[in-house]
């Protein structure tokens, strides 16, 4: 059979099974299977579990469990509306800067949780229902909790970029010091946008009371004393040592990436003793029981996604397509964006976890032809990604606002949020513009690397 | 479509369900024939047992990591059965789990069919999608066991200077495999006879 005829008989299995509505891990191993029954040799079949278990026992891609168990320890106590008062806070002066103060909550809770929808669903809890009291249009405070969320995978540690690292063979600390960059843009952006919306809604408002006396709770005054913002400090400062102590401990040295997930997800649990009394088995079980149940259903995508990838390069399918793509000869800057939609139309399909493990082997060799630092491109590929999850037709975090607002009409949230999607794209320019926004940081930690 | 964002089917940390829920009770799905039911319990028993061995083991991982942090730091001892036995430690917590995460549905699938098409014929799909998954894992569950043999018998070993014997994390991964192979097994006889009742009740 032709490559052409394999490659399309592949596609089609492949997107049948999937929309079939079979468990994503299932229908890739089914597809692997198939393929590896009909069109190669008979003993292949026989070394398919060894093989998931090669690529899955590697302590990088093993420490995603622990990430999420750091992630579900913060996500469950209270830590989310505390880091959320406090920024409010200290935050109140400004104009719009209620909405600052859920940018930067939803900021710092994403890096320490590293999850953006529990990150939505921890400070959105918290934020929406006070910056609708405070007279935010209901849009407008769901679109910015809904993309402060997305920063989750942005800032590390993020499992996406966990997974773009093993898959394009780059340096995680890289990859992790390159997120940060392209994270404060985003939040600077979100923030920007936040206090240019918040003036134009409270100049209606002005209006509104100086035309018809109509008093809107976005006029009303609040103050916090001194005292009030010192005492918020306590429970957030542990949660920030954790974070800076993570990273600390991950760039000077002392730790590789995996044992500061272990580090971390132990720290993790000991500060919610401290702070929050959480300690006891009763306690403990549901945040156990949460991980077990996210990290096991994505490492079992992970696992037969790489199965997946390995039968379609054996067949030579990722290769060929790789080769036609660097065949067009398209220049450098279309190439980049012809494959930046493929991401964002697979992202209204799939989660990031799948779309990075099954494109990488094709996309990543035409990139890296066309002179791409691959890092760089991570970043890029991230933050579109991002895009996806709070993007209409089918964003996850659209629903896990709707979840936690159920009185903000999907629409308004969707109109909410479109104009950090426009955000989100500008800053994928920029960093295009200005490469350094990403490998600035990487290059002056850990030193510039030249051929990659 | 993302996966399906309903609670079940999402990313754990995000909704706060009560600790109960943590254990849901209604892990015999409706229509499991009256034969199968002592199975379906003895399963749902299992499960738990295995949940249980997963939380232990991520809470050992956790510790043997950060012991390797500091043995390097204070101690400056070498470090090099740490990584294996977390590994060993997070593939069986992974696979032992994975029978109880799909006693509850939660490996997630793209679900965009299932609002366009009719009751009966998602019924169908459902019965479909639960033979493929099946067929799948009872293959790589019989698979599992004949590696495991395989390594018991050749003695073999990781390839690092500690060289712990493979058959350990097989072992683990077929007995998982196979569990969730008997899940998948006993969700599809339900599915099955809930066909073969009254329309109403599929």
């Amino acid at each position: 059979m032709s490559m052409l005829a394999i490659g399309s008989l592949f596609a089609v299995v492949t997107i049948a099974l999937m929309l079939s509505g079979a468990p994503i891990a299932f229908a890739l191993g089914a597809v692997a299977v198939i393929f590896m029954a009909f069109f190669m040799p008979g003993s292949s079949l026989d070394t398919i579990t060894q093989n998931v278990y090669e690529e899955m026992a590697s302590i990088t891609l093993l420490s995603i469990p622990l990430f999420i168990l750091k992630g579900a320890a913060i996500g469950r106590t209270r830590a989310g509306q505390d880091l959320y008062a406090a920024m409010h806070a200290w935050l109140h002066r400004v104009p719009g800067g209620l909405g600052i103060a859920n940018v930067m909550a939803c900021a710092l809770f994403a890096a320490m949780a590293g999850s953006s929808p529990a990150t939505c669903s921890a400070i959105g809890s918290a934020g929406i229902p006070e910056m609708r009291k405070r007279g935010y249009s209901p849009g407008f405070a769901a679109g910015i909790i809904a993309a402060g969320g997305t920063l989750g995978i942005l800032l590390p540690p993020s499992i996406t970029m966990i997974l773009y690292a093993v898959a394009s063979e780059q340096s995680l600390g890289r990859l992790f010091l390159a997120g940060i960059g392209p994270g404060v843009l985003l939040v600077l952006l979100f923030a920007g946008y936040a206090v240019l919306r918040y003036r134009t809604e409270h100049r209606h408002a002005t209006a509104a009371f100086a035309g018809a006396g109509t008093e809107s709770a976005l006029l009303s005054k609040e103050r916090f004393s001194m005292r009030q913002k010192v005492e918020m400090l306590p429970r957030v400062v542990p949660f920030v040592v954790l974070l800076l102590g993570v990273m600390v401990a991950l760039y000077g040295g002392f730790a590789t990436p995996s044992e500061t997930a272990g580090l971390g997800a132990l720290l993790a649990l000991v500060l919610i003793a401290v702070v929050y009394g959480v300690w006891r088995v009763k306690d403990l079980t549901p945040i156990l029981a949460a991980t077990i149940k996210e990290s096991t259903m994505l490492m079992f995508i992970i696992g037969m996604s790489l199965l997946f990838s390995y039968v379609m390069s054996y067949l030579h399918i990722s290769q060929s397509l790789a080769q036609w793509i660097v065949a067009l000869a398209l220049s450098k800057w279309l190439l980049l964006a012809a494959i930046l939609a493929l991401v964002v139309v697979l992202g209204f399909f799939l989660p990031p976890v799948s779309i990075i493990l099954m494109t990488a082997p094709i996309i990543l060799p035409p990139l890296k032809a066309a002179g791409f630092d691959l890092i760089w491109f991570g970043i890029l590929m991230t933050i579109v990604m991002e895009a996806g999850l709070i993007h209409p037709p089918v964003g996850l975090n659209l629903f896990v606002i709707k979840n936690i607002a159920p009185d903000i009409s999907l629409g308004q949230i969707i109109r909410g949020v479109i104009p950090f999607v426009g955000l989100m794209f500008l800053a994928v320019v920029l960093i295009c513009l200005m490469p350094k926004i990403a490998t600035g940081l990487p290059d002056a930690v850990m030193g510039q690397v030249t051929a990659r | 479509m993302r996966p399906e964002p309903s609670p079940p089917a999402q990313a754990g940390a995000t909704s706060l369900p009560p600790v109960s829920a943590a254990f849901p009770s209604a892990v015999v799905e409706r229509g499991t024939p009256r034969l199968l039911v002592p199975i379906a319990h003895a399963l749902a028993l299992a499960n738990r047992a295995m949940v249980g061995l997963g939380m232990v083991a991520l809470l050992l991982a956790s510790l043997v990591l950060t012991s390797s942090v500091l043995a390097r730091y204070f101690l400056k001892a070498s470090t090099d059965w740490q990584d294996e036995t977390a590994v060993f430690l997070l593939v069986g917590a992974t696979f032992l789990a994975s029978a109880f995460v799909q006693s509850i549905r939660g490996h997630v699938g793209i679900e965009a069919l299932s609002s366009v098409l009719s009751k009966n014929v998602n019924a169908a799909r459902r019965i479909g999608v639960d033979a493929l998954s099946l067929a799948f894992c009872a293959l790589f569950a019989w698979k599992s066991w004949t590696l495991m043999r395989e390594a018991a018998t050749d003695h073999m070993t990781t390839n690092s200077t500690w060289g712990p014997p493979l058959w350990i994390p097989y072992f683990l991964m077929s007995l998982g495999m196979t569990l969730l192979a008997l899940q998948l097994l006993v969700q599809l006889v339900a599915g099955i006879n809930r066909w073969r009742g009254p329309v109403e009740a599929r």
